[in-house]
């Protein structure tokens, strides 16, 4: 008894349950490529609030000031202290003098504030530290390093500008897709699960005679089960290469849409897809694949006396 | 040696019908056996108990040398390529061939096609069917359609065949074919049990009759008649 000669026979079986059934696998696909769809717009939408975080992120700078008297040695040592943060990405070291400079470039054209310099003996600016993170997340931690009562009493200000607040708005909307998303993904998993088990049951009644007469001329059990199996792979895996063909034909669609909408991050979200191609749809396979077949054991259980 | 044994077999179905009481027979090998009784005497559970489809309540169930009282799921198909099958109703399947009910058989069994498709032409001679193997089961009496049913069961070279009123649904021409069909399969060597409860059928084949009534074996009788009203 040859293996090929066998895998062939069921695989020829399922095809017949597949046009035999053809509305109904129909439908079931259907409803496994929304649900891979409902899971990609959540990635996608993912992906796409993360290039537009870290875009930002990595704007967003705090700056430390120190009290004018404090010095140059204990203001780069601070900043050796927080290079030595593995959440900190640059620390510029800023001089009293380059502080004054800048302070005057920028107010160059506004008298008022210039003569205020005259009016206070000798530069009135300390040393700053200008601090990068990896995170926007970190700063918080990064500002609590600085706390300590052997830096503290020298800090002037700590200046952490208002992308906070920005920063506040996209990660709590990318919460909300993520939530909502879940859950949409959540309900359609559940109505997949439904569909496929009461698809594998019908199936299973259509053959109820095929497979009582396989059992009575002596069918190996998985001639009986195997074509089942194979229906439910396959619902999946067509399903997986309809979501990829679109993904692929969408993507490239969306692209001058997202252009105009978020510059250059629309080049990272659909590189993210290609060059993740084989991780995103071959594990959106693997699961879908591996929840229809267990539904599909479920059913046999149930439905199919072997 | 014995082909089947009953040892004290009683079966028992919820919620309370004991459908075999404390039956214990032997069959030899190549012996032409007919079960009789009336409806619901528990001729087909007895037929039943032989390929496996039940398990009896109490007693031992033993086809050759091989105990199959409490035999395993994974060992069923094996047992059923030795046991021949027939119904009253035939079990074709309508959208198959002649030809392609037939292979189904050892398509599902895992065999080879060249095996196939020099088995099929074999027992379709056996039947009697070899210019229709390309009809559907619509396009076939009666009788044909029950000579397909034979000529499947014979696929595996069975040690046994069980048919379970294969003549139920004929007519009495082609009822004394298919009897006489299984006359010669039984002429081949192999064992045939046949369940029946046409008296006109057991009387002309005199050969070996088992009586049951209400799941009792009453009679066991060499050349036997029909003996029951
Ligand atoms: N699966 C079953 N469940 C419950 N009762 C059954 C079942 N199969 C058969 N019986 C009962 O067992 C008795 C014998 O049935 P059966 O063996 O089919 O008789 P026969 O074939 O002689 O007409 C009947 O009373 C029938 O109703
Ligand atoms: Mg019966």
């Amino acid at each position: 008894m040859s293996i090929f000669l066998s895998l062939f026979r069921v695989i020829k079986f399922s095809f017949q349950n597949f046009f035999r059934n053809f509305w109904l696998s129909f439908i079931t696909m259907t409803i496994f490529v929304l649900t891979l769809f409902t899971i990609n717009a959540v990635i996608f939408m993912n992906v796409l609030a993360e290039a537009a975080l870290e875009s930002i992120e990595q704007k967003v700078e705090v700056s430390v000031y120190f009290e004018p008297d404090t010095s140059e040695d204990l203001v780069k040592s601070v900043q050796g202290y927080l290079m030595g943060l593995t959440q900190v990405r640059t620390v510029e070291f800023i001089s009293e003098e380059d502080a004054l400079q800048s302070f005057q470039e920028r107010h160059k054209d506004n008298p008022v504030i210039l003569s205020s310099l005259d009016e206070v003996d000798g530069n009135p600016f300390g040393h700053a530290l200008v601090i990068s993170a990896h995170s926007a997340n970190d700063f918080p931690f990064i500002l609590e390093a600085l706390d300590t009562p052997e830096y503290e009493p020298f800090i002037k200000q700590k200046d952490y500008q208002d992308y906070e607040t920005i920063i506040a708005r996209i990660n709590a909307l990318a919460f909300r897709v993520r939530v909502g998303g879940f859950i949409l993904a959540a309900f359609f998993s559940l109505i997949a699960v439904m569909i496929i088990f009461n698809t594998i049951r019908v199936a299973i009644y259509v053959y109820r005679d095929e497979i009582g007469i396989m059992k009575l001329v002596g069918a190996n059990d998985w001639f009986v089960r195997g074509p089942f199996l194979v229906e439910a792979l396959m619902y999946s895996l067509f399903a997986t290469l309809v979501v990829v063909a679109f993904a692929f034909f969408g993507l490239d669609a969306l692209g001058p849409w997202l252009a105009t909408y978020f510059g250059d991050t629309d080049m990272s979200v659909i590189n993210y897809f290609k060059d993740n191609a084989l991780l995103i749809f071959g594990s959106q396979f693997l699961a879908l694949s591996t929840l229809s077949i267990l539904t599909t054991m479920f059913a046999m259980r149930r439905y199919l006396r072997v | 040696m014995s082909m089947i044994r009953l040892k004290n077999v009683t079966k028992f179905f919820k919620p309370d019908t004991t459908a075999l009481k404390d039956v214990s027979l032997h069959i030899k090998p190549g012996e032409f056996v007919s079960i009789v009784g009336q409806s619901g005497s528990g001729k087909t559970t007895l037929a039943k108990l032989l390929f496996a489809e039940e398990g009896p309540t109490q007693g031992r169930v033993v086809i050759g040398d091989w105990d199959i009282t409490n035999i395993r799921q994974h060992e069923i198909p094996v047992l059923r390529r030795q046991i021949g099958v027939v119904f009253q109703d035939y079990k074709l399947l309508s959208q198959k061939t002649v030809f392609e009910n037939i292979a189904f058989a050892l398509e599902v069994a895992g065999e080879k096609s060249s095996h196939i498709s020099t088995v099929v032409p074999q027992v379709l001679k056996i039947v009697g069917l070899s210019n229709k193997r390309d009809r559907y089961p619509n396009q076939l009496s009666g009788g044909e359609k029950q000579r397909v049913s034979i000529a499947r069961s014979l696929v595996h070279r069975p040690k046994i065949i069980v048919a379970d009123e294969p003549t139920g649904n004929l007519d009495t021409i082609h009822a004394r074919e298919i009897v006489e069909l299984l006359k010669k399969i039984n002429d081949f060597g192999t064992t045939v049990v046949l369940v029946t409860h046409d008296r006109d059928i057991v009387n002309a084949l005199k050969k070996r009759v088992i009586t049951i009534q209400h799941g009792k074996l009453v009679s066991d009788i060499e050349h036997g008649k029909y003996v029951l009203p």
